[in-house]
């Protein structure tokens, strides 16, 4: 679905990531986890074009990632970060921002089908009505996953995504992602979010340091230092 | 009627003046004396210049002349504009140059040609000054509006990226920094329109009456300055900031980092 083949991603002279190589199949749910600055993020966002490698590709389906597919690719894949940008006052307008863009215009999502997805969040309808300024940090996390939910996006890229939620927050997310099968490449140091993942890529200064398939002990240690 | 001449004693004067906040600022140790003494130095050698080559080309008054120097003035605000906001001149020169000469020859072909008309339709004493009025304007606004965009989005990258995550095209995902540039940049102007008369003084209109003209046609010419300006601020930073589009963005709508000067 993804792959890395050898990506470098350079600022100047510095390596930001290096000769990273690893892929995601269809409906995988993979954990990059590692020091602060250790190049995680800068990996989710290169998927989206966010950064020209400077050697090596990134691969969506069969392409290359290219100028001329990173409009199919950024409609399929959904990067919800910590602090999810919104975009509007209201959070009904934020929701609904995607809908005023030539690309979605005229596929706005009937109100039975927002309170649904709001309802499987946690969320009561009542905060479409609310500034986007009030809500909490965790409130936000949701309206930009719903949001995403709304563009019926098939792949997330999640970068500390729990975080900031609280438990009854947590479990909604957790049991929204686990009830459907998403693609999944998210960036987390939760306990909780590593048990619905399948594959975990240890990545220290801008290289891949080790892939395994159950979470390490030592992980949780390596959390501990961030 | 003509202004009464300045006798070169009287400058003098004028130029003793000049001591005042000198003293002011020496006394109160701003550090700024020297810099006081340069500017008001550079202002004379500047004047000096452009009253000498006003003269020329009252003179002259030559078709290909006269646009040149428009062209010329537009020049250099460009120059200016990219360096005041941050900006590679060599990146952005062609599209700045473009978005100020659109919109200048914009209003000057409006304002000039056909509510003026002077004989000939080029002459210097309408063209030179109305043109540099606009341009220096025009200079000004997009000084503003191009460095409030991109250091709005240079500094909030991930949510600009955000936007083209929700299947936003370049333009799509620009508008809410263009919108909040073009705002920017319109503010003061529209604070000069709309206190007018009543706090600031209309430039053109007190040169002409001190040059003679009534105040009824003194007034006229204002009001066509004013709408002539803020015309073209409008149009020029909305174009500029669209156009530079093409070039401060790579293949993936990701903002460049080499337009900037640092």
């Amino acid at each position: 679905m993804v792959r890395f083949d050898t990506v470098t991603v350079s600022y100047g002279n510095t390596s930001i990531i290096q000769d990273i190589t690893f892929g995601v199949e269809e409906f995988e749910r993979v954990v990059l986890y590692g020091k602060s600055g250790s190049g995680k993020s800068t990996v989710l966002t290169t998927i989206v074009g966010a950064h020209i490698p400077e050697s090596g590709t990134v691969y969506f389906g069969e392409e290359a990632v290219n100028k001329r597919n990173i409009g199919e690719v950024r409609r399929t894949v959904s990067c919800i970060g910590q602090e999810p940008v919104l975009g509007a006052e209201k959070t009904r307008d934020a929701l609904l921002l995607p809908f005023s863009y030539r690309a979605h215009r005229g596929k706005a999502p009937p109100d039975e089908q927002i309170n649904r997805i709001l309802h499987d969040l946690q969320l009561d309808h009542e905060i479409l009505e609310k500034d986007v300024s009030f809500l909490s940090s965790g409130e936000k996390q949701r309206i930009a996953i719903a949001r995403a939910l709304l563009l019926d996006k098939k792949i997330f890229l999640l970068d500390e995504v729990t975080s900031a939620l609280d438990i009854e927050s947590k479990r909604a997310v957790l049991q929204l992602f686990t009830s459907t099968p998403y693609t999944i490449i998210s960036v987390s140091h939760d306990p909780d979010w590593f048990k619905i993942c399948s594959r975990f890529i240890k990545i220290a200064n801008g290289r891949i340091v080790e892939i395994t398939a159950t979470p390490d002990p030592a992980m949780y240690a390596v959390n501990g230092e961030d | 009627m003509e202004a009464i001449n300045i006798s070169y004693r009287a400058m003098i004067i004028l130029y003793a003046l000049i001591t005042v906040p000198v003293l002011i600022c020496f006394f109160l140790k701003l550090g700024n004396v020297k810099q006081i003494l340069i500017a008001v130095l550079r202002m004379t050698v500047q004047l000096a210049a452009m009253g000498l080559y006003l003269d020329f080309l009252f003179r002259f008054n030559n078709v290909w002349v006269n646009f040149g120097w428009v062209i010329l003035m537009i020049a250099i605000a460009n120059i200016t504009v990219n360096r005041n906001s941050g900006l590679r001149t060599a990146r952005m020169f062609l599209t700045v140059m473009l978005g100020l000469t659109i919109s200048a020859f914009f209003v000057i072909v409006i304002f000039i040609f056909i509510a003026i008309r002077p004989e000939p339709f080029y002459d210097a004493r309408y063209l030179i000054p109305i043109s540099g009025m606009v341009i220096g304007n025009c200079m000004r606004a997009n000084t503003i509006a191009l460095e409030r965009f991109y250091a709005s989005i240079k500094k909030n990258e991930r949510e600009f990226l955000t936007y083209l995550l929700m299947g936003a095209t370049l333009r799509e995902a620009a508008l809410p920094y263009i919108r909040e540039s073009v705002k920017s940049a319109l503010a003061p102007h529209l604070a000069t329109l709309a206190t007018l008369g009543l706090v600031s003084l209309p430039g053109m209109m007190t040169g002409q009456i001190l040059g003679g003209s009534t105040p009824i046609v003194a007034i006229k010419y204002q009001i066509g300055i004013m709408i002539a300006i803020f015309t073209a601020i409008t149009v020029t930073t909305v174009l500029n900031l669209l156009l530079s589009l093409k070039v401060a963005f790579n293949e993936y709508s990701i903002l460049k980092r080499d337009i900037f000067r640092n």
